[in-house]
């Protein structure tokens, strides 16, 4: 019995133990949340943006997966009454906030809620990792009022499961200052909404300005300018490619991306949801392309930290880096210890088109962050009305830029936050996010948990990335089989 | 003559071939005193440089430093908070070590000193106790927890889940079971005559336990102070699972704390390591006989 049948004879043998659940972190997602680009307004560009008539795609019905549904957000009741007021009593959050900069954050919000309300939230602050490793066991026990957590499947799977507590009337106050794509994604499969979005984060690629001025390189549009720049890069003795794939879910920022400009939104839809088979002749064509770019690759990939991949591109060993936005703050932390300004020279385009049907789309993946109020929480009934008040509070713009001025990789998702406190690069990001006609937020979000897991498909690109040039046939079989084992997903 | 000068040859050669081995061990012990001190070494030596230098260093934590100083302890000090979680690891080890001390103590007396028909059978399960994993029974205990009713002294949310009290009782539930059978092959050892002179005195059990036993038994009850002290110190597993308020973590499992959303510094992970490490560092030097003897303990008799 190889590895991979190890882990499918694991998983196949009927339900996945909540213990086993509890220990891949219970992530992931099936069917995607469409963000289309009506993040547009959240530009500062007051007119309706060509692309935010696009409606969320529907993946095909005949799923035996959860199929992300096609959902209309409730609709808005003017002039509903606010849950801002005076409050008394008490509330506690559970916060995932564990950086400083965003414990910083967290305490000038609850400082503004407090003023604004008079009420003093408890937060309990756990570690990011171990509250996601956590979640089931937190949820399923004496949870905090409200808690911190991400949209799509993420938000549905608990929401179905009935840990968390339906939050309409909250956002019915405040659904006019989001645009479709968030609405969207906090709906729970039985059409009720279930979290307020606060930020978002793109993944681009990265690089250093003044290196790539200083070595006379441009920014590649597309596949074939890429392809050209990283051996261009190789010649020079630099490693073209900055990766780390430490946590196995780096590798999934890539497929994504690749699967997404080479066989479109549909496609990467229908794969995730089950919809479509990995033993598809188009994920043959993503992996081929994938395989173009593993030679140039940092070497020891597997094995390093993003952060580590991120230093080669700060020490510009390395030309270009693909990652989420909050990269940089890696890049400050650098910077603050070595007194640089390197943050001042990253710069980031989107990924390369591949010159085809699909490059109008301009895809990316661009994970939500969201507020919801547990179920189970022994005091929330009594706090009822003090959460609904903190989770209203969090919608506003001001609430957001509070956290955005401690944490800037973290992009205010509520229309009226004020963008003229935004940075070039958070500027540029809401840019290319606003360009974008389709949004997804990240194959661990956007799948289910058990497939996106460590042990799932992450350990799967693995073992293609060790060795591109296997059977790629034989490859892909493994992970469908993989997914075909897996216990048939119910929903709600 | 000649075979005396020969023999006084062969002596020299035994001595020289035995200081020679012994420079031989002492360079084995040496390299492996090396070895295990290593990972603390590194750990010391990591603590004391910034994270963006060894970031920006193409050798990373292998590099030659250009700064040294004591930030990154100044750090995790402030933002951990880390008194707090010492004083947490003080509310659960303490209590815990005391708890299963005591309890274990009396099971050990009255399989050593009573002979009644279960005498194997409880040492037995006791015994067998220690054989179980402790991560097996982690889904029936975390239900368990959230169902058990406690009282509001006890509990801040009417259940063992989340509560300190928690802990203790699972870690007094695990130990309980080691203590038990190396307390029972101590006592196993005192002479029997001692009890028989206490009972013709007149003295009840629970004296002769408190007044005859528990005295002669100080020494394994160091041992094992000791002992526990250490493992209830460095759990991570429990404390991990059976709390969700991140405050109320001991030192081990605030050593998380330092990780967050997309990575963590390590510099300041190793400077919270040294400082988590060192109550129990300086206890094992304080009580190193107790300690070492602690390790054999119950081997001699069985």
């Amino acid at each position: 019995m190889d590895e991979q049948e190890k882990r499918v004879g694991m998983l196949s043998g009927g339900q996945v133990t909540r213990r086993e659940v509890l220990k891949k972190g219970l992530i992931g997602a099936a069917g995607l949340t469409v963000l289309p680009a009506v993040i547009a307004a959240c530009s500062s560009s007051a007119t309706p943006s060509p692309v935010a008539t696009i409606t969320p795609t529907t993946p095909p019905a005949a799923t035996p997966t959860p199929a992300g549904p096609a959902v209309t957000p409730a609709p808005t009741t003017p002039g509903a009454p606010t849950f801002i007021g005076p409050l008394t009593g008490q509330l506690t959050v559970g916060s995932n906030h564990s950086d400083a900069s965003e414990v910083a954050g967290m305490a000038s919000i609850d400082a503004a809620f407090k003023t604004a309300t008079g009420l003093d939230p408890k937060v309990n602050k756990v570690d990011h990792n171990t509250f996601q490793t956590q979640i089931n066991s937190y949820l399923g026990a004496t949870p905090d009022d409200v808690f911190t957590w991400f949209s799509g499947f993420r938000m549905r799977f608990f929401a179905s499961k009935g840990l968390a507590t339906a939050i309409d009337d909250v956002w019915a106050n405040v659904s006019s200052n989001y645009t479709a794509g968030f609405a969207n994604a906090v709906v729970g499969d039985d059409k009720k909404v279930y979290g307020i979005p606060v930020d978002y984060y793109p993944w681009c690629v990265f690089y250093r300005k003044s290196f790539f001025t200083a070595k006379g390189y441009t920014v590649p549009a597309t596949w074939t300018d890429f392809l050209a720049l990283c051996t261009k890069m190789q010649s020079d003795g630099i490693t073209p490619v900055a990766f780390g794939d430490d946590g196995g879910w780096p590798a999934m920022g890539w497929f994504d991306i690749l699967n997404l400009r080479q066989n479109g939104y549909d496609f990467h839809v229908g794969l995730m949801t089950g919809a479509n088979k990995w033993t598809d002749s188009k994920v043959t064509d993503v992996l081929n392309l994938w395989a173009k770019v593993v030679p140039f690759y940092l070497h020891g990939y597997a094995g390093l930290t993003w952060q580590k991949a991120c230093d080669s591109l700060i020490q510009q060993k390395s030309g270009m880096f693909l990652l989420g936005l909050f990269m940089t703050g890696e890049v400050a932390t650098v910077d603050a210890a070595n007194k640089t300004t390197v943050l001042a020279d990253i710069d980031f385009f989107p990924f390369p088109f591949m010159g085809n049907s699909f490059d109008a789309e301009k895809a990316l993946d661009a994970p939500i962050d969201i507020w919801m109020a547990s179920s189970k929480s022994t005091t929330l009934q009594a706090d009822l009305t003090n959460a609904k008040a903190y989770l209203e509070f969090w919608s506003k713009g001001s609430t957001q830029v509070l956290m955005y001025k401690s944490q800037p990789g973290f992009i205010p998702t509520a229309t009226d936050a004020d963008k003229s406190s935004y940075d070039v690069l958070t500027a540029k990001a809401v840019s290319i996010v606003s360009q974008a006609q389709k949004i997804t937020q990240f194959l661990d979000r956007d799948t289910r948990p058990d497939f996106a897991g460590t042990n799932g498909v992450g350990s799967f690109f693995l073992t293609f990335l060790n060795n591109p040039s296997q059977d790629l046939a034989k490859f892909q079989k493994s992970v469908q089989d993989f997914w075909d084992k897996l216990p048939v997903y119910t929903g709600a | 003559m000649s075979s005396f000068a020969m023999a006084g040859q062969r002596t020299t050669g035994n001595r020289n071939r035995r200081r020679l081995s012994r420079v031989g061990l002492h360079i084995f012990l040496i390299v492996l005193a090396f070895i295990f001190a290593w990972p603390m070494l590194y750990a010391i030596y990591t603590s004391l440089r910034p994270y963006g230098e060894i970031a920006l260093n193409p050798n990373g934590f292998f590099s030659t430093p250009a700064t040294l100083n004591l930030n990154n302890y100044f750090n995790v000090w402030t933002a951990g908070p880390l008194p707090m979680f010492y004083w947490n690891t003080a509310v659960v080890t303490i209590p815990a070590v005391l708890l299963t001390l005591w309890i274990s103590s009396m099971v050990a007396f009255t399989i050593s000193r009573f002979s009644w028909r279960f005498n194997l059978l409880v040492l037995m399960i006791f015994t067998a106790g220690n054989l179980l994993p402790p991560q097996v029974i982690i889904l029936p205990l975390y239900k368990l927890y959230n169902i058990i009713p406690v009282p509001a002294p006890l509990s801040d949310n009417g259940r063992l889940y989340d509560q300190f009290v928690g802990l203790i009782l699972i870690h007094t539930t695990f130990q309980t079971g080691f203590c038990t059978f190396v307390l029972s092959n101590y006592m196993k050892t005192l002479s029997k005559e001692l009890v028989e002179a206490a009972m013709i005195d007149g003295a009840g059990v629970m004296t002769i336990y408190r007044q005859v036993v528990m005295p002669l038994v100080t020494p394994a009850l160091a041992a094992l102070a000791t002992l526990l002290f250490t493992w209830i110190y460095n759990d991570f597993f429990w404390a991990l699972l059976l709390f969700k308020t991140g405050d109320k973590r001991p030192i081990t499992a605030a050593l998380n704390n330092l990780g967050s959303e997309f990575g963590s510094d390590p510099t300041q992970i190793a400077a919270m390591s040294v400082l988590a490490a060192i109550p129990t560092v300086v206890l094992y030097m304080i009580l190193q006989r107790w300690f070492v003897r602690g390790l054999t303990l119950g081997s001699a008799k069985g």
